[in-house]
């Protein structure tokens, strides 16, 4: 169970200090769907960040199963990085010296004892199996954000983080990855928290958070989860 | 303006690159055109001796240093004008597809020339005002008469102006050469990398092995600067404790702080130059959870044969460059003076650059350690 209590995020020095998150505290429940829905700039990514051990905040404190996670020290926060967290970002940060194979082995590599020797079955699921040894930069946004799907589904998380994971997705395949995320968490039980804008997706989560300006608006749940091809888009 | 202070700043290097050089040449070729004025005016035999190895050693000196560091100053310029091109591929591809010609562009890279005139003009400067000093220490014997530097305007023409404007043109028609490349490849992020299919691309190798291959294919460029970089160490170090025993003690210092000043600047330079490139690498495989050293290991270790190959060839190329400018110049001199290789300015300088090395790379370990992955990402 993750647990945020009054965390708060600065960004900028002097007068253009501003605050990006306001005093947000939440809950994600072990093996839950949770969606971060709001508009542009309100703090999504920032929040997810946060949540996700990749940045401090600057007040409030962060709990992985009531374990205080501000309290680690960098070292050990890449060390529950590395065991427990999947990333997939708005941005995808693929590494570009590196073939979609190669890419996928970064997280594929990272899972104990030996490594995951399934890393081409995931590659193939996302619909990338011809172009194993494609350079990032020889694909196109799309193909390369299903790398990045990829790359994370191979470390076998505990939790995964997404933010925006269709972001640059037509329907169909965005519908694909969607489904594929989902069976993934259905066999393994990982805990999914994503960033969207695309409301039709809150509708496929166990809870959706509502942020607007740096503050949690509305949180709620849903009684049904609809699946990836039920949604409207 | 398209080149903005910043990027300005990150000349730095250049500047001081020509400003010992400048500093070095410019004392030894004022006074050897002072001297010469008053040649005849020199009765003793033993003075015209003495007279001629001042002269000779003087040509050396400039010789040796100063074509050694213009040649430094070319590959640090081309680098950079390189890099810059690289690193702002974006806008520099918008401004082509806006319809911006490709010698309007390129014509605001003359500004990489100012810092030439910057260093170039730091160092007259200051080896006009060090003159007096060194004219009386190249006379410590009073064989000489007693001369006062003596301005001369060809001189730091030739020493200024020539070099600002060889390097502004240098800087402005490499750019052009660089942006002929399409629009597209410019704007693309990942246009740098270029990696030959080579004999190990179907073997199922790990992720960290692969990284460290693929890290010095991608770029090749950065890998040159690096062993280059380790070249120049290993060059003007040695260089500079082997002139000591040619140049008057005074000088000596000088001459191996200059050398050692020039040889941290260009091993800092390439440094800097290879974590901000693999800047993003390491911090994504933080963002995964690999452990700093699974970072350095594969992707900054990869440098570390290719500095070691820089420094041989630069012990090499020191003795070699030393030697036959000895035995040129001082030719028909009857004393010519013993050259052999140094083998103590060897250790001193093996020792030093190691320690340099490994250090500079703690230090810039530590400071990626610190920076948040987020912030390493946007850069
Ligand atoms: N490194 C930074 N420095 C300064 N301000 C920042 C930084 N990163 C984000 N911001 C600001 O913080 C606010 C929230 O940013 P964030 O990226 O979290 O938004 P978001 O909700 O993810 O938006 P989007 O849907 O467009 O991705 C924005 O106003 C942004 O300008
Ligand atoms: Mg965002």
């Amino acid at each position: 169970m993750i647990e945020a209590r009054e965390i708060t995020k600065f960004y900028g020095q002097g007068e253009s200090r501003f605050q990006v998150l306001k005093n947000i505290s939440l809950t994600i429940e072990d093996g839950s769907f949770t969606v971060i829905l709001g508009t542009s700039g309100s703090g999504k990514s920032t929040l997810l960040n946060t949540i996700s051990a990749l940045e401090r905040p600057d007040g409030g404190n962060i709990f992985y199963d009531g374990e205080d996670i501000t309290a680690l020290s960098d070292s050990e926060l890449t060390r529950l990085r590395r065991d427990r967290i999947g990333f997939i970002f708005q941005q995808y940060y693929l590494l570009p010296n590196m073939n979609v194979m190669q890419n996928v082995k970064m997280g594929a590599d990272l899972v104990k004892p030996a490594g995951n020797k399934d890393y081409r079955e995931i590659i193939e699921a996302v619909g990338l199996g011809e172009k194993l040894k494609k350079y990032p930069g020889e694909l196109s946004g799309g193909e390369q954000q299903r790398v990045s799907v990829a790359r994370a589904l191979a470390k076998k998380p505990k939790i995964l983080f997404l933010d925006e994971p269709t972001g640059a997705l037509d329907e169909e395949t965005g519908r694909q990855v969607l489904d594929y995320i989902c069976a993934l968490q259905n066999e393994y039980d990982f805990t999914v928290v994503m960033v969207t804008h695309n409301q039709n997706i809150a509708e496929m989560a166990d809870t959706v958070i509502k942020m607007n300006s740096g503050k949690i608006s509305e949180i709620y749940t849903n009684d049904t989860r609809k699946n990836a091809y039920e949604i409207g888009w | 303006m398209l080149i903005g202070i910043r990027d300005m700043a990150k000349l730095f290097a250049i500047s001081v690159v020509c400003c010992c050089a400048v500093f070095v040449c410019a004392l030894f070729m004022n006074y050897n055109i002072d001297i010469g004025a008053v040649k005849d005016e020199i009765t003793t035999p033993m003075g015209m001796v003495i007279y001629d190895a001042v002269v000779a050693t003087g040509k050396v000196v400039v010789g040796v240093s100063g074509g050694c560091l213009a040649a430094t100053t070319v590959v640090l310029l081309i680098f950079y004008v390189k890099n810059y091109i690289d690193s702002h591929g974006k806008e520099l591809g918008i401004l082509k597809a806006l319809g911006y010609s490709d010698m309007r562009v390129a014509g605001h890279f003359w500004v990489f020339g100012i810092s030439v005139f910057i260093g170039t003009g730091v160092g007259y400067a200051g080896a006009m005002g060090y003159m007096p000093n060194f004219y009386e220490a190249q006379n410590g014997e009073g064989l000489f008469p007693d001369i006062d530097p003596e301005f001369h305007l060809g001189l730091a023409f030739c020493m200024i102006v020539l070099p600002t404007v060889f390097f502004m043109l240098l800087s402005v028609f490499y750019a052009f050469f660089k942006l002929k490349s399409p629009v597209l490849g410019l704007l693309k992020e990942s246009r740098n990398v270029k990696i030959k299919k080579g004999k190990f691309d179907d073997k199922d190798l790990p992720f960290l092995s692969d990284l460290k291959r693929n890290t010095l294919k991608s770029r090749k460029s950065l890998v040159f600067f690096v062993g280059f970089s380790a070249f120049c160490f290993s060059a003007m170090t040695q260089m500079s404790m082997s002139m000591n025993e040619l140049a008057s003690d005074t000088f000596s210092w000088m001459i191996i702080s200059i050398g050692l000043i020039l040889a941290f600047m260009t091993l800092l330079m390439s440094l800097t130059s290879v974590v901000k490139g693999n800047g993003k690498t390491i911090a994504m495989m933080k963002v995964f959870g690999y452990s700093r050293r699974e970072c350095s290991g594969s992707v900054l270790d990869g440098y570390r044969p290719v500095t070691y190959i820089g420094f041989i060839i630069g012990t090499a190329y020191q003795y070699f460059l030393l030697k036959i400018m000895v035995d040129i110049v001082f030719a028909d001199y009857e004393d010519m003076p013993d050259y052999s290789f140094d083998f103590k300015a060897l250790a001193i300088s093996l020792v030093t650059f190691i320690a340099a090395y490994e250090i500079i790379l703690y230090i810039f370990g530590r400071k990626l350690d610190r920076q948040s992955v987020k912030s390493i990402m946007l850069e």
